[in-house]
């Protein structure tokens, strides 16, 4: 599962983001990588998913879905969200 | 890593603050004072809340402030304060902060690896609100440290 996590500048949350993603992925034993980028550098990425807050998310004009996270920090949220999202591949 | 940038001198606890301007007012200035940005760095992180919109709130109760590099950051480095009331940002979800981040970074692969720690510190139950009761930076520290060895 190839997922791009994406905020404004790819410096904080979305490092967040992408740490936490990583996390649930090696614990569910997902295979695929996490990058991070910022909105202006995400077109012509290839990625299944990606994920931001809702706000950055409604900003991103993509041909992946883009998966929006309340809260960053929530362990569960993020795993659901991405069990959801690697259920669907 | 993450306790090598954040020292007692980066952490203010029970700060006031009337609304968010402040609240990155307050962070920044940790940081000016140490010597580690210039001051058009605290602008510019305000700016980025201006045109980004409030999702610096990443998660329940706390903000993640910074800019860009070559916003004035003299080296990489981190401050926290813990605010004596709730401020709002104006995020539906995370509203309203009661601890508050500003970093700034100019060498990505050290930050990479302070923002991993300081994500195992946030993702752990309550850090939120366990880090806003403590009375001193002392106590702060010795919470981060003690999540920190557990991994």
């Amino acid at each position: 599962m190839r997922v791009l996590a994406v905020c404004g500048m790819g410096l904080g949350s979305s490092l967040v983001l992408k740490m936490n993603i990583e996390k649930i992925m090696e614990q569910e034993g997902i295979e695929g990588s996490v990058e991070v980028k910022d909105l202006s550098s995400i077109m012509g990425e290839q990625a299944d998913y990606i994920f931001a807050s809702e706000e950055i998310g409604e900003k991103i004009e993509h041909p992946a879905e883009v998966i929006s996270v309340k809260n960053m920090t929530d362990k569960k949220e993020i795993k659901e969200k991405v069990l959801a999202a690697y259920k669907k591949l | 890593m993450i306790l090598d940038l954040l020292k007692k001198k980066n952490i203010a606890v029970n700060i006031k603050a009337d609304d968010w301007e402040e609240v990155v007012d307050e962070t920044g200035k940790l940081l000016l004072e140490a010597d580690q940005i210039e001051e058009r760095y605290i602008k510019a992180m305000k700016q980025s809340i201006i045109d980004n919109g409030p999702y610096v709130v990443i998660g329940k109760g706390i903000a993640l402030l910074h800019a860009r590099p070559e916003d004035g950051v003299k080296e990489n480095c981190l401050s926290l304060i813990t605010l004596a009331e709730p401020v709002e940002f104006g995020n539906k979800n995370n509203d309203p902060v009661k601890i508050a981040f500003a970093f700034g970074t100019v060498d990505n692969e050290k930050h990479v690896k302070t923002i991993s720690e300081l994500s195992v510190v946030l993702m752990e139950e309550s850090a939120v609100d366990n880090i806003a009761e403590k009375e001193s930076a002392e106590e702060i520290l010795n919470y981060i440290e003690d999540i920190l060895a557990q991994q």
